[in-house]
């Protein structure tokens, strides 16, 4: 009843529908009841997630689609993909003549076809591909084509810019759909009881609405057009949610400068996707099959034309590198575009674009991850993104939106895989964002900015283990960003419940000792210290440690092992710094005398149920997860069949020598794993952590957490020393400063950009607006020169019209 | 065509087109909105009066008929201007045509010959009187008290 595709479109479709609902009736009807119909379609998104979600992993392995036959039998690992595609959305036919090197491969195929003296095999492709020939042999070609193949307009011509809504269902999907839909849901129960009376109450739910809806767009697209259409989505969400109480002057800039550091971002990502364009000349993930098998099977020259022109079309637009690439003949089935993340080019690192093009690809949708994520040089939206109401924080710019650049880094990974140099600049801006944020958040006052800057922190971790190009590194980032989701929301949302009480004040100097009076709240908060502290049992200790043992892992195998080894030492202190900052705001906060805010009053509320209860679910999901998860094996298992991170193992495996897993290992397993379920779980595919590196994250922790309590609550000497030496070594400036980003963009963007604007508004005003008004002033000069005819006095316009009549009179009778 | 027609028509042309020209001159220089009228009126006459002339000259009744439609419109015309005149009258208590001058352009300064009293007298003049002259008819009471209709 609910396949795979039907599920793939009802997850988007019904927040949708929840969102048209709310926007049209909950001004005048819903109101107070705006949540009913986005709690129920998110609460149905998620269970249909999940079924989803156990649909794939009971599904076999992905071979049917095209089968590469009997040459590459041994490495039958393709992972699962699913597409379903609705509609096309846009059709620029031959668009990709202008792709590099193809006029001239084109002619030669021209040539090579004419030569053959045989029908085409992609009739549309050949001729338009080739920039000078259809002046020459073009129309001779063209009219032999339609006698031989009628169907010339073929839906599927390679060479065309088609853009189609196309969905994708794979365990990369899957995952991030549950987690996107389960967090969502747990934040809208609690926004019931947060923006409970406020004005804009059905706005809020429309808009969470309508994020969910672009999020979950987002994550199960499968090309980069949509792709890109929907990071702009979920950027104009965050821009409306940060910007939810308008009347606020900070809320409102703070929502400007997410969107308009974003769009620094952005701009690198349409750079990056038409770069792809032009270099891979599809946008597609997938492969496009043919249309109809029938049309190439009655073709018994497809070989024998294969083998002449050296070059079957589809081969023959991309894969300049790889000149004597085959494309994958078989008798069934021809692939007529191979798409840029598709199984014919997953199958062989090679087919991919490496060299400097692969590295601009790389960086430019580096930069597009850096401006969604908040990573380094693009990361100063995120703090002041805080200013929208804490759900939105909770939900957008902690566990779902921000998380859409890992995502993509983990979706693009072979095209990281075959560029390691940016591969390690990844890694080099994931880990000294997750430095330099920690750092940051040492200093800061504001509950929720220390936990924006703590976001910002993980994230880079996630960049950090997508950094080493590795499949368990991607992984690990992978589970580090669902476990983050669950602990990070859970710790906004009890900053939430904290900021409820106290009347939205929020700065931890003026609360304390709050857990007598917020038992539930103060419980769950710790434990979502505990998990972001990465301790013991809780989420965030087994993927911290996944990512650790991902990073040791590549710095003991592959190249630059000394890059990769001092980023293991950095992200170990960070861990520690973690610990510290994390606890230093739970022990001032709920801990120590109590202090309650003035406007709070003496009795500060109770924690509602609408807000308790998500509160204990999370809670109790952060227990669980990450041990679930990561002992049972299964998200792991579940993610090595994405096709992009098939890809990346299997690359490893022919390497031979990365990794803790051999080739023969996994060879030997192939078969086996090409048709496994969920469970029973087969043999790890992430080596379990070597002991040295759990005792080091776990000292680590102990020694943030150990030094936050001897600061805060123990003895306030040291806190007075260590201060006292940080300030006197200027660190305590630097991170109290946020490192002078802000100041330091104001003087070099925002500062030349107002001369700029000011200089246009002076041009705008004296020059232009001047011109504007010289013509304007001329019809009210004559107009003050006709004016004093205008007297009022009858007996003189009774003597104008007779003039004018006998002027008339006098021209008629004169002609 | 008989040169005698031809005089005749040039004969009535002529009046016509003095009556026009005298009420025209009357319709410019004079400011009383009857007087105005009745210039516009002897316009209208002078036009009638040529077009029977034209009428008679080409032996057609239409200009005749002409002048008869032209008559029963200025019937109308005097009946409605006539009650525009006396609601004039009323508002501002002179007939003077100057009077009236609001459309002019705010910037233009109003044309005054003579100022009007700030406040209308209390009670506006009343319908204008015919003075009594000469011996009042000395009436038979048997006339007055007989009435032969009645």
């Amino acid at each position: 009843m609910f396949s795979i595709p039907v599920l793939v479109i009802l997850i988007p479709a019904m927040p949708l529908a929840a969102t048209l609902a709310t926007a049209l009736l909950g001004r005048r009807v819903l109101r107070g009841r705006s949540h009913v119909p986005v709690i129920t379609a998110l609460g149905l998104a998620f269970l249909a997630s999940v079924v989803l979600l156990v649909q794939i992993a009971t599904a076999p392995d992905f071979r049917s689609l095209h089968d590469f036959g009997s040459l590459r039998a041994a490495e039958a690992r393709h992972g699962y993909e699913q597409i379903v595609t609705l509609w096309t959305w846009a059709v620029v036919p031959g668009a990709s003549e202008r792709g590099q090197g193809s006029g001239v491969r084109g002619q030669d195929l021209g040539v090579g076809v004419r030569g053959s003296g045989s029908q085409l095999l992609t009739p549309h492709s050949p001729l338009s591909t080739s920039n000078s020939s259809p002046g020459r042999h073009g129309p001779a070609l063209r009219s032999n084509l339609r006698s031989s193949a009628p169907s010339t307009q073929s839906p599927n011509s390679p060479h065309d810019l088609r853009v189609a809504i196309t969905l994708r269902a794979d365990p990369l999907s899957a995952v991030m759909l549950v987690t996107v839909t389960l967090i969502s849901l747990v934040v809208a129960i609690y926004s019931v009881g947060y923006m409970h009376g406020d004005p804009g109450y059905w706005r809020f739910f429309t808009y969470i609405g309508l994020f969910v809806f672009s999020m979950t767009m987002l994550v199960s697209a499968s090309n980069f057009v949509l792709l890109y259409v929907f990071w702009e989505a979920v950027g104009l969400c965050s821009y409306l949610l940060i910007g939810f109480w308008y009347h606020k002057p900070e809320a409102a800039a703070a929502g400007k400068k997410a969107f308009l550091v974003n769009r620094v971002g952005d701009f690198g990502f349409a750079l990056g996707v038409f770069l792809i364009w032009t270099t891979y000349g599809t946008l597609d993930f997938h492969d496009t099959p043919a249309a109809s098998g029938a049309r190439f099977q009655r073709a018994g020259h497809v070989e024998s034309l294969s083998r002449n022109v050296a070059q079957p079309p589809s081969a023959v637009r991309r894969s300049p590198t790889q000149p004597g690439a085959a494309v994958p003949q078989d008798a069934g089935s021809v692939i007529t575009a191979p798409g840029v993340l598709g199984q014919w080019r997953l199958a062989e690192p090679g087919r991919f674009v490496g060299g400097a093009t692969g590295t601009a690809i790389c960086l430019l949708l580096l930069l597009g991850a850096c401006g969604k994520s908040a990573q380094l040089p693009l990361h100063v939206w995120l703090p002041d993104a805080m200013e929208g109401p804490t759900p939105v924080s909770a939900l957008i710019h902690a566990a779902t939106m921000v998380t859409a650049g890992v995502y993509m880094l983990a979706r693009c990974a072979p095209l990281f895989a075959v560029s390691p140099d940016a591969q390690q600049v990844v890694a080099a801006v994931g880990g000294l964002t997750a430095l330099v944020a920690a750092v940051i958040a040492f200093t800061q006052n504001d509950l929720k900015r220390i936990l924006a800057y703590s976001t910002i922190s993980q994230l880079g971790y996630m960049f950090l283990a997508m950094g080493t190009g590795t499949a368990s590194g991607s992984v690990a980032g992978m589970f580090h960003l669902v476990t983050h989701a669950f602990f990070k929301s859970l710790l906004f949302l009890g900053a939430g419940s904290v900021m409820h009480a106290m009347a939205g004040v929020i700065d931890i100097r003026r609360l304390g000792g709050l857990r007598r009076r917020m038992p539930v709240t103060c419980l769950t908060f710790l434990i979502g210290s505990l998990a972001l502290a990465g301790v013991v049992p809780l989420a965030g200790f087994w993927s911290k440690d996944a990512i650790l043992a991902a990073l040791h892992q590549r710095a003991s195998a592959g190249d630059a092992p000394a890059f990769y080894q001092g980023l293991y030492w950095l992200s170990l202190a960070t861990a520690a710094m973690t610990a510290f900052y994390a606890f230093r705001a739970f022990f001032i906060v709920f801990c120590g005398p109590e202090k309650v805010s003035l406007e709070a009053g003496e009795h500060p509320e109770k924690t509602s149920p609408w807000m308790a209860v998500p509160l204990v679910v999370l809670a109790l999901a952060t227990i669980d997860v990450g041990m679930h998860l990561e002992l049972t094996g299964s998200l792991e298992n579940f993610l090595e069949r994405t096709p992009s991170i098939v890809a990346l193992s299997r690359e490893e495996g022919e390497e031979g020598e990365r990794g803790s897993r051999g080739v023969e290992e996994w060879r030997s397993g192939g078969e086996e794993r090409t048709l496994r379920t969920l469970s029973p779980s087969p043999p790890l595919p992430l080596s379990p952590s070597p002991l040295s590196i759990v005792l080091w994250g776990m000292i680590a922790s102990a020694a943030g957490i150990g030094l936050a309590w001897l600061m805060y609550l123990g003895s306030p000497g040291v806190k007075r020393r260590l201060t006292g030496w940080m300030e006197g070594a200027g660190l305590y400036q630097l991170s109290a400063g946020k490192f002078f980003f802000d100041r330091v963009y104001e003087v070099l963007v925002v500062w030349p950009l107002e001369g700029v604007a000011q200089l246009a508004a002076w041009f705008d005003r004296v020059v232009i607006d001047g011109l504007v008004d010289l013509v304007g002033s001329v019809p009210r000069a004559v107009g003050a020169l006709l004016r004093p005819t205008q007297s009022g006095l009858i007996p003189i316009y009774a003597l104008a019209m007779i003039v004018g009549l006998l002027v008339l009179l006098g021209t008629l009778l004169a002609s | 065509m008989a040169d005698g027609e031809l005089e005749l028509l040039n004969g009535y042309l002529v009046v016509g087109a003095i009556l026009f020209g005298l009420g025209m001159i009357g319709f410019l220089s004079r400011r009383n909105m009857i007087t105005v009228f009745l210039a516009a009126e002897i316009m209208l006459q002078g036009i009638s009066l040529s077009l029977t002339a034209w009428g008679r000259y080409y032996n057609d009744f239409g200009g005749q008929v002409l002048a008869l439609l032209m008559v029963a419109v200025a019937a109308c015309e005097a009946a409605i201007a006539l009650g525009m005149v006396l609601m004039l009258y009323q508002r501002k208590g002179s007939l003077d045509i100057v009077v009236w001058q609001n459309l002019r352009e705010e910037s233009v300064p109003p044309y005054v010959d003579r100022e009007l009293p700030e406040v209308l007298p209390e009670k506006p003049p009343g319908w204008p009187h015919l003075t009594p002259a000469g011996l009042a008819p000395k009436v038979p009471p048997e006339q007055t008290g007989y009435r032969p209709h009645v």
